[in-house]
């Protein structure tokens, strides 16, 4: 906790000096589909803070586990008591590189994240594509990519074993804005 | 006689799996925590929130997350993202706020509101990144 706290605060200090390098957003989308024979779950964060230094293709996001909203209250209450233990784990992040940050400009193009997710206390190495594209006010980014539970150590008991997939395809969208203060 | 009994038994079970459907139902479906006709748990104003969370995350989690909190601030910002409006409470750190997510309602109905207003409103609480972040935000108050 400490050591994401103060990754932002370097990060804001960094900022000060070089501002137009460093693109931020605080309103960035994340949403989670769980298909299924039972039921489709969904669910939806627009709280996602993102952070992006082009200069050196450094990618910073941290994301409020109960800021996600289900469209029933009782799923709500089970993911947040049950399966990533928000009280415990209040916070995922994920801090990586874009390993082809110079393909970034005005035209859409696909780049390649790299990093590492922590979710419900439990971090693993990802690789992810994105859709990009700078323009003058902001870089977009947006993409998907599927999650096992397993990786991440989020029990289902037996009884919703049916209910819940294994296997969570995850959306993101981010519209990062040139961080000045 | 043994034949009233099974179906006064047929009956009986009839009704208790009924009613269990229903009430299974009814849990399955229970409704969202409605901020509007809530009380808040806790008043506070945006400056004493952001400083309980940037001085000891961890304590002001297990104090402010998932209560109703009315906040009281002047208004530093007002953003629209889609349907909803967000309201940014203006503090005493630079470079933190509060941020409230106002309900698809309150953000069609507050039209009224402008920045360097204070106001009271009332969310709640999903914790803090950069800033305090409050979701399903009502106006109750406004100067």
């Amino acid at each position: 906790m400490k050591a994401i706290y103060t990754l932002f605060i370097c990060l804001f200090l960094v900022a000060f000096t070089n501002a137009q390098e460093r693109f931020l957003t605080k309103n960035g989308m994340i949403s989670f589909f769980s298909k299924s024979p039972i039921e489709n779950i969904k669910a939806e964060n627009n709280q996602v803070l993102s952070i992006v230094d082009i200069s050196k293709g450094q990618m910073a996001i941290a994301i409020l586990m109960k800021s996600f909203m289900f469209e029933k209250a009782l799923m709500q209450e089970h993911f947040n008591e049950n399966y990533v233990e928000s009280d415990k784990y209040p916070k995922a992040t994920f801090k990586g590189n874009i390993l082809d940050f110079d393909k970034i400009t005005g035209s859409e193009t696909t780049i390649t994240i790299k990093g590492n997710l922590t979710i419900h206390g439990v971090t693993k190495e990802i690789t992810i594509e994105a859709l990009t594209k700078k323009t003058a006010a902001h870089i977009e980014m947006a993409g998907d990519f599927f999650i096992n539970l397993a990786d991440f150590d989020v029990k289902i008991p037996s009884i919703v074993k049916n209910n819940i997939s294994e296997k969570i395809k995850v959306s993101f969208r981010f519209q990062h804005k040139p961080y000045k203060k | 006689m043994r034949n009233k009994n099974v179906k006064k038994l047929i009956g009986i079970l009839f009704i208790v799996v009924l009613s269990s459907m229903i009430i299974g139902y009814k849990i399955y479906n229970k409704p969202h925590v409605n901020v509007a006709e809530n009380s808040a748990d806790i008043i506070q104003t945006a400056n004493m929130l952001f400083i309980d969370f940037s001085t000891d995350e961890t304590k002001a989690n297990s104090t402010y997350l998932d209560k109703i909190i009315a906040v009281k601030g002047t208004i530093a910002n007002i953003a629209e993202e889609g349907e909803k409006r967000v309201v940014t409470l203006q503090t005493s750190d630079d470079f933190g706020s509060v941020i409230c997510y106002l309900t698809e309602e309150d953000s069609k109905n507050s039209a009224q509101i402008q920045e360097g207003q204070t106001l009271v409103l009332k969310g709640i609480c999903t914790g803090f990144l950069m800033d305090v972040i409050l979701v399903k935000c009502v106006i109750t108050d406004l100067k």
